[in-house]
């Protein structure tokens, strides 16, 4: 019963990787969760498939961490539907990034209500640049119908791709240019 | 023994003649338990070998001594595919801790098979990187044998310049020395085995004489030499002999053509071989080539002439009707086996081959008893001598005339499927060679004359092959200067190749790949399209063609490609890095990162499969994992140039620019007139600050090639960033021409406008760089912009900036609201970007 909007589904990352501009990482970091229930961990997290997903099994907030050499990161993406987890369904958000587990500070809160598909976290700086972090840990700090374990489905990191491959410039656009980009 | 084993040795080639391995596994395997002689044991490694096994034949050999030079080859080239190359080395040269032979003896001992051997072992000694060894053993392999193409090629791959005018001549060698000269070495080592050959020879032959033949087996047996030279290489000549009816083409290759030719003489009275006890490398392809010998009826009396008949009591062929058939028949064969790519010759050869059957025997028999040296000269005299007279002497000529013509015709395909093949097959175009010497011999008519017929025999032939080594010698030329990567030199030399060699796979195929490495991406990918269309199944050149669509970002071409090529051949390596190439065109990095894994896994030796893998971890940033693969494609070939390449922008995003510099550089040693290199050196020495350096390379690469855009474009930035607004700015215009559409080049300019003050047309040009590029570059056009309205932050705009624009649409939707003529750009800009 959600008065406020319902929050939209963003696009689906799988789009936004093909134009090229970010790149998703997960694969290169190390994930780790504050509790999982067996076979409901960081495999399923990161399977790239919705059907399965991280339940937590412990007392909130909940967390999971992403851990990398210094990467520049610029939005997050989760996938969380409200029809088929209710209360399991997180609805806040709070994302930290930081360079260890002792000096984590809050980037951003987001609500959610009764989201069903992919959100889009943008993480920027001040002056709105990708940041620059080691470790993300994203707390999930209530659900909805303040259920005490949460769902997540999908989490998906991404990072931007610097196109151009010699000079610092941005990305051509035209075939004619692309083609003596670089040697292959 | 002998006796017994005749049958079953004929048995069993015959069966391998028609590639039926199952059963010539079998019966090799009954042979080799009742006789466990080391013939039989050849033979039973050979029908492993050709089934595909070579790990049988490999423990089958190792397991036994092998004193023979055919045995220690065969192990040899098992331990070579096996990839036991120490083991391979040792049996052929003795190893390190033996006396090593040197490559005369080597020569002696292996005789007509010491060219493949020394190929082998140059192949050996290349892969262990001893280069100069390798490239020794080369130069003397096809001193050996000209008519190999695989050491040639080998050596302009590593580097060396190889020179085809010296190389694809018949010299004094073999050629033409009735092959006795290859056969004679080999011949003393089964000595033993000819005089029982002679009996066999005899039965078999009216045995086989009944037997209806394959005009393919007859020609065969033609080629196959029942020379010494044959059966070191092969099995024992008797086998082959007892296979009279069969004629394979792949005895041809056997030691140069020639000799070839002279056993091919020789082996037509045999007509016996139903076999081909052949070379492994050839197949019995192109029987068309294979039925010219048939016209031995003419020459028939001559060789009873010459030869006492101890054949079986078959009876002479009646000289008069051979002869006019095969006169017709040999201007006709003449026309239709010299191009018959098609086995058509093969048709009209048959009957004629009969006749020579019959003669053949006897013949076949004596020279068995002689020594090749001997039996070859005067087999050759008495067919030739028959054709010879049969027509007059100006159609001799004619003919010969014709044939050194079509001869080339003949062996580029052969050529193109050799080349597929790689290496071993070029013997084929002996077999076209010795077909139409065939052909000429047969026309004799017998008139006797044996004298000037040998001679005029001679000459023939040796036009023959004449017509095929100066095709080679043009291909060689065309392909070193490839190799140099003298791309311009290599097209117009293949261009001019006649046309029917032109438009085959392997030649369009590498005009097609200087094309590439030109960077002229679409008439690279018409030419490979048109080599798609010709012969859809070679998949060698493909990962090329995939690249070049790559760069042109033909996905669906390139997805259409992969899906063909895959489907067809999952065994090779270039349809997975075609598969590679078409997901990280759609930035599908991962699944791209499994195919090129894919590839290596499939041929490790496969050197751009690496320098693939290489590029697609630097774009997932995996730097150190592809400085590794860029590492192994290198080690596989030094003078890979990509690979230098990539470790150069390797080094580059790391920022090391020294480095990167020397990368570069090496790679341009390597390939000298790649101008998207010689950019790359001007933006490195640029970063480094030398950019006088840059410009001087810069204009360099600009005077190579005018069309590559980027260059003028890097010029200009260089330019720009030495503040030399004008001639930037000249440059820039000039660029507008050429690729109107291009967001870079009004971004650049709207920069240098920015710089110079002229804001009207800064923004102009920074609106126009937005609309042709909505995405990406749109937030640093933004920034550019913002930029103005925040005086403070007024720096130099240089190159080393632009990573600081921030993909931030608020901030310039907010100074957007300042400035009241920007509102309109602005406006238009966030609808665009949302």
């Amino acid at each position: 019963m959600a008065t406020a909007a319902k929050t939209p589904p963003g696009a689906d990352p799988k789009q936004l990787e093909r134009t090229g501009t970010v790149r998703e990482i997960g694969a290169q970091a190390v994930w780790s969760l504050s509790s999982c229930k067996p076979g409901f961990g960081v495999d399923q997290l990161r399977d790239d498939n919705l059907e399965t997903y991280w339940q937590s099994d412990g007392s909130q907030p909940h967390l999971f961490r992403v851990l990398t050499r210094k990467t520049t990161v610029k939005m997050l993406c989760i996938y969380a539907d409200y029809k088929s987890d209710e209360s399991y369904t997180p609805s806040k958000i709070s994302v930290r990034v930081g360079n260890n587990f002792h000096n984590l500070l809050e980037l951003r809160q987001l609500e959610m209500v009764e989201p069903s598909g992919w959100i889009h976290i943008p993480l920027l700086d001040l002056v709105n640049n990708p940041i620059r972090t080691f470790m993300i840990q994203i707390a999930v700090l209530a659900n909805h119908q303040n259920g005490r374990d949460t769902h997540m489905r999908q989490i998906k990191v991404y990072t931007p791709v610097e196109e151009s491959s010699i000079g610092k410039f941005p990305r051509c656009t035209t075939v004619d240019f692309m083609m003596y980009r670089t040697i292959r | 023994m002998t006796v017994l084993q005749e049958p079953v040795q004929a048995a069993v080639w015959h069966a391998l003649n028609h590639y039926a391995y199952r059963d010539a596994v079998f019966l090799a395997e009954r042979l080799y338990a009742e006789v466990h002689s080391e013939e039989a044991l050849f033979l039973l490694a050979t029908c492993y070998y050709r089934s595909g096994k070579a790990y049988k034949a490999y423990h089958l050999l190792k397991g036994h001594s092998c004193t023979t030079p055919q045995c220690k080859y065969l192990l040899a080239k098992c331990c070579v595919e096996l990839s036991k190359l120490a083991e391979g080395e040792q049996i052929l040269t003795g190893g390190v801790l033996n006396k090593q032979k040197s490559q005369d003896d080597i020569v002696t001992e292996f005789g007509d098979s010491s060219c493949f051997t020394l190929a082998l072992l140059g192949q050996i000694y290349c892969k262990t990187d001893r280069l100069a060894k390798g490239a020794e053993c080369y130069q003397r392999s096809l001193s050996e044998n000209p008519f190999l193409w695989s050491p040639f090629e080998s050596l302009c791959q590593i580097g060396e310049r190889p020179d085809p005018e010296q190389i694809f001549k018949l010299t004094s060698l073999q050629s033409f020395n009735a092959g006795s000269g290859g056969g004679a070495p080999t011949f003393p080592i089964s000595p033993a085995h000819t005089p029982s050959h002679n009996m066999p020879h005899r039965q078999v032959d009216s045995v086989l004489m009944e037997t209806p033949q394959d005009t393919l087996e007859l020609n065969r047996l033609n080629l196959e030499s029942s020379n010494s030279k044959y059966s070191s290489i092969n099995t024992d000549s008797s086998m082959s002999y007892i296979d009279s009816s069969v004629i394979s083409p792949d005895s041809a290759p056997l030691g140069t053509g020639g000799s070839l030719l002279s056993k091919q003489v020789q082996n037509k009275p045999k007509s016996g071989r139903c076999l081909l006890g052949g070379t492994a490398t050839l197949s019995p392809l192109t029987p068309s080539f294979g039925i010219l010998p048939l016209e031995p009826s003419p020459g028939d009396p001559s060789y009873l002439q010459n030869y006492s008949h101890s054949g079986t009591g078959m009876e002479p062929p009646p000289p008069p009707g051979p002869p006019k058939k095969t006169v017709s028949r040999i201007s006709q064969v003449g026309t239709k086996s010299v191009f018959a790519q098609s086995g058509n010759s093969r048709e009209v050869i048959p009957n004629p081959f009969n006749q020579t059957q019959t003669t053949a025997p006897q013949t076949s028999t004596t020279p068995q008893v002689l020594s090749p040296t001997i039996a070859a000269p005067p087999n050759v005299q008495p067919r030739r001598s028959s054709r010879l007279f049969t027509s007059a002497s100006s159609t001799a000529k004619e003919n010969s005339k014709k044939l050194k013509m079509k001869f080339p015709t003949k062996i580029p395909n052969r050529k193109t499927k050799t080349k597929t093949g790689k290496g071993g097959i070029t013997p084929s175009s002996l077999n076209e060679s010795i077909e139409i010497l065939k052909l000429d011999s047969s026309m004799a008519e017998g008139k006797g004359n044996i004298s000037s017929p040998q001679f005029q025999a001679f000459t023939l032939q040796k036009a023959a092959a004449d017509g095929l080594m100066s095709l080679m010698r043009d291909i060689g030329r065309g392909y070193l200067a490839l190799c140099s990567y003298n791309c311009r030199e290599a097209i117009n030399i293949l261009s001019q190749l006649p046309a029917h060699h032109y438009n085959t796979g392997w030649v369009l195929g590498q005009i097609g790949r200087a094309h590439f490495e030109l960077a002229e991406y679409m008439q690279a990918e018409r030419i490979f399209s048109e080599v798609r269309r010709i012969e859809s199944y070679r998949v060698e050149g493909m990962e090329i063609y995939s690249t070049t669509l790559w760069h042109l970002q033909k996905d669906v071409a390139l997805s259409a490609l992969s899906k063909d090529l895959t489907d067809m051949d999952k065994n090779s390596p270039e349809p997975w890095c075609v598969a590679g190439n078409c997901f990280s065109l759609q930035r599908e990095h991962d699944i791209a990162i499994k195919f090129f894994t894919r590839a290596i896994q499939v041929d490790p030796s496969f050197a751009y499969a690496y320098t693939l893998l290489g590029h697609e971890l630097v774009l997932t940033e995996e730097l150190e994992k592809a400085l590794g693969c860029f590492r192994n494609a290198i080690r596989l070939n030094k003078r890979h140039y990509n690979a230098w390449y990539g470790l150069g922008m390797i080094y580059y995003k790391q920022e090391k620019f020294n480095l990167a510099e020397i990368h570069f550089k090496k790679a341009l040693s390597i390939n000298p007139q790649s101008s998207v290199l010689l950019c790359h050196i001007g933006v490195v020495q640029h970063a480094l600050k030398k950019s006088d350096h840059a410009l001087e390379t810069l204009n360099r690469a600009i005077s190579i090639d005018p069309k590559n855009p980027l260059c003028k474009f890097h010029r200009a930035s260089i330019l720009f960033a030495n503040e030399k607004y004008k001639a930037a700015l000249q440059e820039l215009e000039e660029l507008k021409q050429i690729v109107p559409k291009e967001s870079l080049v009004y971004f650049l300019i709207g920069k240098v406008y920015k710089k110079l003050g002229q804001t009207h047309l800064a923004l102009m040009n920074f609106s126009w760089a937005m609309d042709l590029d909505p995405k990406g570059a749109n937030n640093q056009i933004k920034e550019a912009i913002d930029k103005r309205y925040l005086p403070d932050d007024e720096e130099p705009v240089t190159p080393d900036d632009y990573p600081y624009y921030s993909t931030e649409l608020e901030e310039s939707q907010e100074s957007s609201m300042t400035d009241a003529d920007d509102t309109q750009l602005h406006t238009t800009e966030s609808d665009e970007v949302l």
